[in-house]
């Protein structure tokens, strides 16, 4: 059966991809695949990207822009109208008016940007128009990708026994509870199966607040419903099922069964086809620094996390006919968000720590033919460096507003003051964090506010400063402008 | 010992917060900020420069072109004319006239193969340090151990260099930043070929300015100038594993030039004070002299353009060569005690 829908899946972008075809030899468009977990940073990275190219700000890692040949860049339509546009100016100003970051996006959000440049290489030079899509969506809907290919039996299995390990076991009692008073024999009674879905939305949402929550356990539409809040397809929970006898019909677990598979099949695969399948190119985000802070459980969480979704996407060296029949990315960038929370003299720490992380999933891109890149940057940069000098001792610090509430040795911060921070220092060896050698307390990562901008007498303000966002564009969209 | 993060408030009174061209004040106990600039992220990355896009077609090519084609077929109808006559008054002139049309075709034809495989060989360096240069901007580690693969194959007949060779293919599999193993292939490989190619350049404009500082015609000096820039460019660019043959040779000329007109013929990190200086004591011992010095510098100049030019790897870890590295022998010979470099 799932068989039979994954070809019926394929056939149907195969003719969406045709019909791009023509579209795409009078103006070629590529779509950017933006990818990253829940609060890693999808939505500043998407608006500090339109941000530069729109007000057409010097990029000089871009090659196109540092040649001068990037004439403007505009919003356009989106292709799908269904689909909602991204509030890119609601974010602008956000970051720029008042200086907090967006805020958690909670449905998906479309946007088109036409590239309008000089082509300097090829057959045909002079004047040409790319069109850039991205897509805006929830991280905790990532990881749903991974439910594609698992069944509700081995998923139930699954979801219990990794809400079993120790540190999550006092978050899981409740739910633990209803599940133990749970007959999956039973009949299939709409209010137990309500009731059996609240307790483990309850504890999805308790394990999202909880210390080591660098990546959400699925399914993401039961933390971020989007549009389907109140959807029967969102009721169901995993239970306790006997390994070998399939379930009768008619019986809870039939129900929970069939409501996990129209999930799959309403949510899940459609999100993945709309959005997913058809990527050029991929970025993904991870905030290293926040897991690292986290502590080596979390790590090891993210790890899987990252390596579970990437699973699903297909990478590898796009040919003509691999573009209209099976499109892939080709490219595929590895970024860790956020390294303006620690001196550039830090950065390629961070970034072996991010090698290290992906490595399972780096071998196996590589080997698929697509080419692969890692960078540290800050799409958004809050700090400046600094260094502190304290009698003899001197230290690499930044310097920012770190956000209300924060605190970083002793020092409880309002989010008005302004302050140096010196977060540690990250290890030689990456591996070192992994293996728990690192001693908990001696990171600290404080979350900023978005950096201070200087206006002009006209009331516009500058540039949002950034690290490495231009090396990432020539990485993931370089040669298509050339 | 590892240090415990902290934080510092700049509001905080025992805090001072300068700029970092100030100087420090002279407080006991304070916690001195300096705040360093903003680009200092962009300045450790390296800034790249981007590489001027290629031409495209022209219409002067496509008439060149043409008009060569037309040459072509008016030299092919007078060979055959030729040879038809000949057969006409002497069937043996004939056959004779028509071996040598051959083997002169057997020739032009070696040697056109000769000037592509020449041509195709400089475009490959030339690719290799786009490569290089791409590789090391994005930290791309597929990238990166290609240029090394590359690099090997291109310096793979070379006795000296298997050594190295042989270091880097054990290191292929090793996990190195991406950067790091560009640069040990540029120690290991293109290294020991800078020494050389810095020998070659000192030598030229040593033997340049010796000439021309003897020879009795200012013509002599411009034809022996040329003839050893041409010289010279030819010997970096086999140095570095180019085999030039004539339009390899032009193209590799045009590139050494432009790099010239960009640099503007003063290299970084080259004091200008110091030729101006070495040049003026010695044309006020001699204006001869001073005019071979003038041409030997001239000669290292080009040198380290052609250098620029023909290396595979822009340089990295390594030095890049100055026109003292090169040329200091010349100014101090003559008769400048030059300045401490």
């Amino acid at each position: 059966m799932s068989f039979l829908t994954g070809i019926a899946a394929r056939a149907g972008a195969t003719a969406q991809t045709l019909w791009d075809a023509g579209s795409q030899l009078l103006q070629p468009t590529l779509r950017l695949g933006v990818t990253g977990l829940a609060r890693s940073g999808k939505t500043v990275f998407t608006t500090a990207l339109v941000h530069h190219l729109v007000e057409g700000h010097a990029l000089p890692a871009l090659r196109a822009s540092a040649q001068g040949r990037i004439r403007r860049a505009r919003l356009d339509h989106q292709p799908d109208d269904v689909v909602p546009r991204f509030p890119y100016e609601e974010h602008v100003a956000a970051l720029v008016k008042e200086r907090r970051w967006p805020r958690s996006t909670e449905r998906i959000g479309e946007l088109r940007l036409d590239i309008e440049y000089e082509r300097a290489a090829g057959w045909r030079q002079g004047p040409a128009t790319l069109s850039l899509d991205i897509v805006d969506y929830p991280g905790e809907w990532l990881l749903d990708l991974a439910l594609i290919d698992a069944d509700y039996r081995d998923w139930s299995r699954r979801t219990i026994e990794a809400s079993g390990r120790p540190a999550r076991a006092a978050l899981a009692a409740p739910w633990h509870e209803s599940l133990a008073a749970l007959d999956p024999a039973g009949s299939a009674d709409e209010m137990v199966a309500e009731r059996a879905s609240e307790a483990f939305k309850t504890y999805l949402a308790a394990l999202r607040a909880g210390p080591e929550a660098v990546a959400t356990t699925p399914p993401g539409r039961f933390l971020m419903p989007g549009d389907l809040a109140g959807s029967q397809a969102l009721t169901f929970a995993p239970l306790e099922l006997s390994p070998d006898r399939p379930s009768a019909p008619k019986t809870l677990a039939a129900l929970m069964e069939r409501r996990f598979e129209a999930y799959k099949t309403h949510v899940v695969r459609p999100f993945f086809r709309d959005h997913f399948q058809r990527i050029d190119r991929q970025i993904v985000l991870v905030d290293v620094l926040a897991a690292v802070d986290a502590g080596p459980a979390a790590l090891a969480e993210l790890e899987e996390a990252l390596d579970q979704v990437l699973l699903t996407f297909r990478t590898g060296r796009s040919s003509f006919f691999a573009h209209l029949f099976s499109p892939r990315a080709d490219r595929v960038l590895f970024a860790a968000t956020k390294a303006d929370h620690v001196h550039h003299t830090s950065h390629d720490r961070l970034e072996a720590l991010l090698r290290l992380l992906v490595a399972r999933a780096t071998r196996r891109t590589e080997a698929a033919g697509a080419r692969v890149g890692t960078v540290a940057l800050a799409s958004v940069r809050a700090t400046r460096e600094t260094s502190v000098r304290e009698g003899w001792d001197t230290l690499q610090a930044v310097a920012g507003t770190p956000e209300p509430g924060e605190r970083v040795g002793g020092e409880i911060f309002d989010g008005k003051a302004e302050a140096a921070v010196f977060p540690g220092e990250l290890p030689e060896r990456p591996e070192e964090v992994l293996e728990g050698a690192v001693p908990p307390g001696s990171l600290r990562f404080p979350r900023f506010r978005p950096p201070k901008l200087a206006v002009d007498a006209l009331g516009r303000s500058g540039r949002l400063p950034h690290i490495r966002l231009d090396r990432a564009l020539e990485f993931l969209i370089g040669d298509y402008l050339s | 010992m590892t240090r415990q993060p902290r934080a510092f408030r700049l509001d905080d009174p025992d805090v001072v917060t300068i700029r970092a061209d100030e100087p420090a004040p002279e407080r006991r106990g304070a916690v001195v900020v300096t705040e360093e600039p903003m680009e200092a992220i962009e300045a450790a990355d390296g800034a790249l420069v981007p590489l001027a896009p290629r031409r495209g077609l022209s219409w002067v090519g496509v008439l060149m072109s043409a008009l060569g084609g037309l040459v072509t077929l008016a030299l092919g109808l007078g060979l055959e004319r030729l040879i038809v006559d000949l057969f006409v008054a002497s069937p043996v002139l004939g056959w004779v006239a028509l071996g040598l049309a051959l083997v002169a075709l057997v020739a032009f034809l070696a040697v056109v193969v000769r000037e592509i495989a020449g041509m195709f060989r400089e475009r490959r360096i030339e690719k290799l340090r786009e490569a290089a240069i791409d590789a090391i901007a994005v930290k791309d580690h597929e990238a990166a151990k290609r240029v090394v693969r590359d690099l090997i194959t291109l310096y793979g007949e070379r006795t000296h260099t298997a050594a190295g060779r042989k270091r880097l293919t054990a290191w292929a599999d090793e996990i190195i930043e991406a950067d790091d193993r560009i640069a040990l292939a540029e120690r290991e490989l293109v290294a020991p070929l800078d020494l050389a190619a810095k020998r070659a350049v000192a030598g030229a404009a040593k033997q340049v300015s010796v000439v021309t500082a003897i020879s009795p015609r200012a013509i002599v000096d411009v034809a022996f100038v040329i003839f050893a820039a041409v010289r010279l460019l030819r010997r970096i660019s086999m140095i570095y594993g180019g085999r030039p043959g004539l339009l390899g040779f032009l193209r590799l000329a045009r590139a050494a030039f432009g790099h010239l007109a960009v640099t503007g013929g003063v290299a970084v990190g080259d004091s200008i004070v110091q030729q101006v200086l070495g040049l003026g004591l010695a044309a006020r011992i001699s204006a001869k002299l001073g005019e071979g010095v003038l041409n030997g510098l001239m000669t290292a100049r080009f040198g380290l353009a052609a250098i620029a030019v023909c290396r595979p790897l822009p340089f990295l870890r390594e030095e890049p060569p100055r026109l003292g590295d090169v040329a200091g022998e010349l100014l101090t010979s003559a008769g400048a005690e030059a300045p401490g470099r």
